[in-house]
């Protein structure tokens, strides 16, 4: 039963728009399923456009959301049955969110390390005997920065690089087999992007941790995933690997996203060369 | 200190639309009674020629968006004009839209400057219908009988694929795209010279955004405007751009046609912005670059950049580097490239 | 909340303003301890004096001494419209919170409760307890009902701003920290709601003070305790208008005007300044 980490069977969820007498329903996912092998760490790339049903998806992973038919099992726990303070502590042990907007993933106010610290203890009872701070530190280690660097300050002091990195390693502290990342370098800047899409490669590689990596930016997606799933209005319509589903696109949806997208390089003749200015 | 900005480049003849001269526009703040200066934009000069889109890249807080707001006129406390000038073309003799008297500005507004923002909001007043924002900002511009004006916005709605009911509908009852194609045709309706364009389409969809940038591109050369186009997306400039300067830490550090930037890129943090950006079919790991971006409040002396450079040398810690000629039309703002008495 | 105060003082005129009025209304009331009268005594002084060096604010046609009638008054009227503020306060957190936060039945039934209370309307309620309870309708009871109607609308207000926290992400990263929903309400969005605390305090205050002096002059509260309204009332009485002795209405009009233009500036600037549109304008806004 145990030789799926992540088992997504037919799930739906319809949201229910507008008052009495003019209802109206969006089904924003429809009857997807996706599975992820236990003990054989992998990203899997999300794709589609703005509400293709990514991020209620990925919510529904994160049992933000409950699904309106189908089931999500997690380590063989139906994500249905989880009650109490304990069951989701040990739920969250196994699964942990990275957001989009570094600088929304924290609360302004406060001091970044205070949900690092948090983490720690919370879900220090499987953690080694290493004291809360040491243990802070060395997750940051994993990503790149330290507790001196980070230490005392707030969010704003803070660069989107570096808060995502933060955000990646108060995830790690609580050990999670799976990290949902809901787009999660798009707010980051083009020199950055790059560090933060590697270190999700060495989380897989190192630490053995499975990624859903949703995205719109398909050049990262056949960057960084093993395999890929093409989403429009809420059904999956393409998905295999990655790198054959994004050179050998079959899917109408795929193609016209893969054509939309402007990767950064100059085509030959394109636009710009016709421009009036092209004065060299 | 600085070097007189020679025109960047020596072929054209006709005048360029906007001149910038070595720009500083800091904000100056004042904290529990220190007070400081983030240098946002210090010491920037380009100009932008007619007729062209003029790209400008860079991540975030490198100073874009506080550069627009200074060329835009947009300028209040705690955003101060420190040194410089920007002489547009239309508008001669002030060195920059806020020194101008307020009636003229009027004038310009719209007529030969206009804007579109980033989500579009700014410019479509959200408490009112699309139809009003027209007649507030153009009709003054165009004249003519209303009924006359009605159909030049309908037809110019059409040119943008907006169907003329979008005029009685409120922005938030448009899709985002919808917006921005409506501020797009708001933007363009009185043919305007000039138009200044942050991040239009990054919140938009894939899809969506190629097709606002085809209309945005379509419009500009049956006009024969000039775009100056802000956003940090490599890709939207390697679509659309004619020239493109990139903006490290409030300067500019590189500029060439857009062509040129991506295949020869020569300043350090240029080639490894361009190098860093993974591509469909290519499988070569890419490295990002190391250290953080640094902070405007006191930024690093000498060549902003050179704590991260892996070829800086010991005069880029003392000296500013500035923007010298390394090709045709190929300007860089570095030691390693145009040598140690580039100073 | 330091940095909050001190951005209020520095940026908004209408905040010092109102800090300056308020600071004059409660300097006079904290007089009151000093009164040489006891606040019940009549014909301690010789009645119906202008205002004079010996009798500043002049005295009543009842024998008493305008000035320390009226900082009796101006306390007892404070003091009524704080409690008022702070029971309804107390309420609006907590219905508010807990809506916001938890949504779904918990949110439809305390809203119903709530949007009870905002329809069934005020003054014939109370006029109706009056003519129930007659002399009995103590000035603590008052508060209370008052408060009972006055945490409504704040709630709703209250519950909309959590709930508008609970869609953002770092509410998401607390609970995925392992906090539980009592830590995330009141360390991470407790300090988004102080604010409009403080703020809809000074709205309420002038709203129920200036229904308790509207039910004062009419006479249907305990008149025999010194309010602004009870001293109006008195004046009314006998006549103080007609008789010229304009003295005895018009320093308490002025006390509670004062008061009330002081909370409302107060509110006003607190207000704008919580609105994040107008902090962008202020303190700069973000990349
Ligand atoms: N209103 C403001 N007050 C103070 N500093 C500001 C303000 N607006 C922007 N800044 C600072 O100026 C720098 C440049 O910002 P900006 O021009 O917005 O960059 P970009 O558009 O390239 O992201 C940043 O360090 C930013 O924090
Ligand atoms: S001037 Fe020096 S530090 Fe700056 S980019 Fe060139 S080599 Fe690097
Ligand atoms: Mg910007």
């Amino acid at each position: 039963m145990n030789d799926l980490l992540l088992d997504v069977r037919d799930v739906s969820k319809t949201f229910v728009r507008g008052g009495l007498f003019s209802r109206e329903e969006i089904v924003a996912v429809n009857k997807v399923s996706l599975q992820l092998a236990a003990g054989r760490p992998e990203i899997l790339a999300i794709i589609g456009e703005s509400g293709s049903g990514k991020t209620t998806l990925a919510r529904m992973i994160l049992n933000m959301v409950t699904p309106t038919s189908g089931r999500l099992l997690l380590d063989g726990t139906d994500l249905a049955a989880i009650s109490g303070s304990a069951g989701r502590i040990a739920f969250m042990h196994k699964v942990q969110p990275i957001f989009q907007n570094p600088f929304e993933s924290f609360n302004p106010l406060k001091r970044v390390e205070r949900y690092l610290l948090m983490t720690r203890r919370r879900f220090a009872a499987a953690a080694g005997g290493s004291t809360a701070a040491t243990a802070v530190d060395a997750a940051l280690h994993k990503v790149g920065l330290s507790l001196k660097e980070v230490g005392g300050r707030y969010p704003h002091e803070l660069s989107g690089g570096q808060l995502q990195r933060v955000a990646i390693a108060r995830a790690l502290l609580a050990e999670p087999k799976l990290i949902v990342a809901d787009e999660p370098v798009s707010m980051i800047d083009a020199s950055l992007r790059i560090s933060i899409v590697n270190l999700f490669r060495t989380l897989r590689d190192e630490l053995g941790i499975s990624i859903i990596y949703i995205t719109h930016d398909l050049a990262t997606a056949y960057y960084i995933s093993d395999r890929i799933l093409i989403m429009q209005k809420g059904s999956v319509v393409e998905s295999g690997d990655a790198r054959a589903v994004l050179t050998a696109p079959r899917h109408p949806c795929t193609r016209q996203l893969r054509e939309a997208a402007l990767l950064p390089q100059i085509a030959g003749g394109g636009a710009n060369a016709s421009g009036t200015t092209q004065v060299i | 200190m600085h070097a007189s900005v020679e025109q960047p480049h020596g072929e054209q003849d006709v005048q360029p639309l906007l001149v910038v001269r070595d720009l500083q526009a800091y904000y100056r703040t004042s904290h529990a009674g220190v007070r400081r200066a983030i240098r946002a934009v210090d010491g920037v000069s380009f100009a932008v020629r007619r007729g062209e889109i003029y790209g400008l890249a860079g991540e975030s807080s490198s100073g874009k968006t506080t550069l627009i707001k200074s060329i835009a006129g947009a300028i209040k406390p705690p955003l101060e004009i420190v040194g410089g000038s920007m002489e547009f073309a239309f508008l001669p003799g002030y060195g920059g839209l806020h020194r101008a008297p307020p009636a003229q500005v009027e004038r310009i507004r719209w007529r030969h400057l206009s804007y579109i923002m980033q989500g579009s909001m700014n410019v479509l007043n959200p408490v009112r219908r699309i139809r009003c924002s027209f007649t507030d900002f153009a009709y003054p511009h165009i004249g003519g009988s209303r009924q006359q004006f009605e159909q030049q916005v309908v037809a110019h709605l059409s040119r943008v694929r907006l169907d003329p009911s979008v005029l009685s509908a409120f922005p938030h009852e448009l899709s985002g795209g919808m917006r921005q194609r409506a501020a797009l045709a708001l933007a363009t309706i009185c043919r305007p010279g000039f138009i200044i364009a942050d991040e239009p389409t990054t919140a938009l969809d894939v899809v969506v955004q190629k097709e606002v940038l085809g209309m945005i591109r379509g419009i500009q050369r049956e006009t024969g405007s000039s775009v100056l186009f802000v956003t940090h997306d490599m890709g939207v400039h390697a679509h659309i751009t004619d020239r493109l300067a990139i903006m490290y830490a409030g300067r500019l550090v590189e500029e060439a046609a857009t062509a040129e930037i991506f295949r020869n890129p020569l300043h350090p943090y240029t080639q490894n912005l361009i190098a860093s950006l993974p591509r469909i079919g290519e499988d070569a790991p890419r490295a990002g670059l190391g250290g953080a971006p640094p902070n405007l409040a006191d930024p690093p002396s000498g060549c902003r950049f050179h704590p991260r450079c892996p070829l800086a040398r010991e005069i880029c810690s003392r000296e500013v580097p500035v923007m010298r000629e390394a090709g045709a039309g190929h300007r860089v703002a570095c030691f390693a490239v145009n040598g140690d008495d580039g100073a | 909340m330091v940095v909050f105060l001190r951005d209020l003082l520095r940026y908004r005129a209408e905040f010092r303003i109102g800090l300056v009025l308020v600071a004059v209304v409660l300097l006079l009331s904290v007089l009151a301890s000093f009164s040489p009268y006891p606040p019940d005594s009549v014909y301690v002084v010789p009645p119906d004096l202008p205002p004079s060096l010996t009798y500043w604010f002049g005295t009543t046609s009842r024998g008493q001494d305008v000035f320390w009638q009226l900082s009796f008054a101006i306390r007892n009227t404070l003091l009524f419209g704080g409690t008022v503020a702070l029971v309804s306060r107390l309420v609006a957190l907590a219905v508010g919170l807990v809506s916001g936060y938890k949504g779904g039945w918990i949110d439809r039934a305390l809203m119903s409760v709530n949007d009870t209370f905002i329809v069934i309307p005020l003054l014939p309620v109370l006029v109706l307890f009056y003519f129930v309870m007659r002399d009995r309708i103590s000035w603590l009871m008052l508060a209370l009902i008052m408060a009972c109607f006055g945490w409504a609308y704040d709630a709703r207000l209250i519950r909309s701003v959590v709930m508008s926290l609970r869609q953002r992400e770092f509410t998401q990263t607390s609970l995925f920290s392992g906090m539980s929903t009592r830590q995330v309400l009141t360390d991470e969005h407790l300090p988004y709601v102080v604010p409009i605390l403080f703020s809809t305090t000074m709205n309420n205050m002038v709203w129920s003070i200036g229904l308790e002096v509207t039910l004062a002059v009419l006479g249907f509260t305990d008149i025999n305790i010194p309010t602004i309204g009870g001293m109006i009332y008195w004046a009314n009485q006998h006549t103080a208008m007609v008789a010229g002795i304009w003295w005895w209405i018009a320093f308490p009009t002025i006390a509670v005007i004062m008061a009330f233009i002081g909370l409302f500036l107060l509110a006003v600037s607190v207000n704008a300044h919580i609105d994040p549109r107008s902090r962008l304008w202020n303190v700069g806004e973000a990349s």
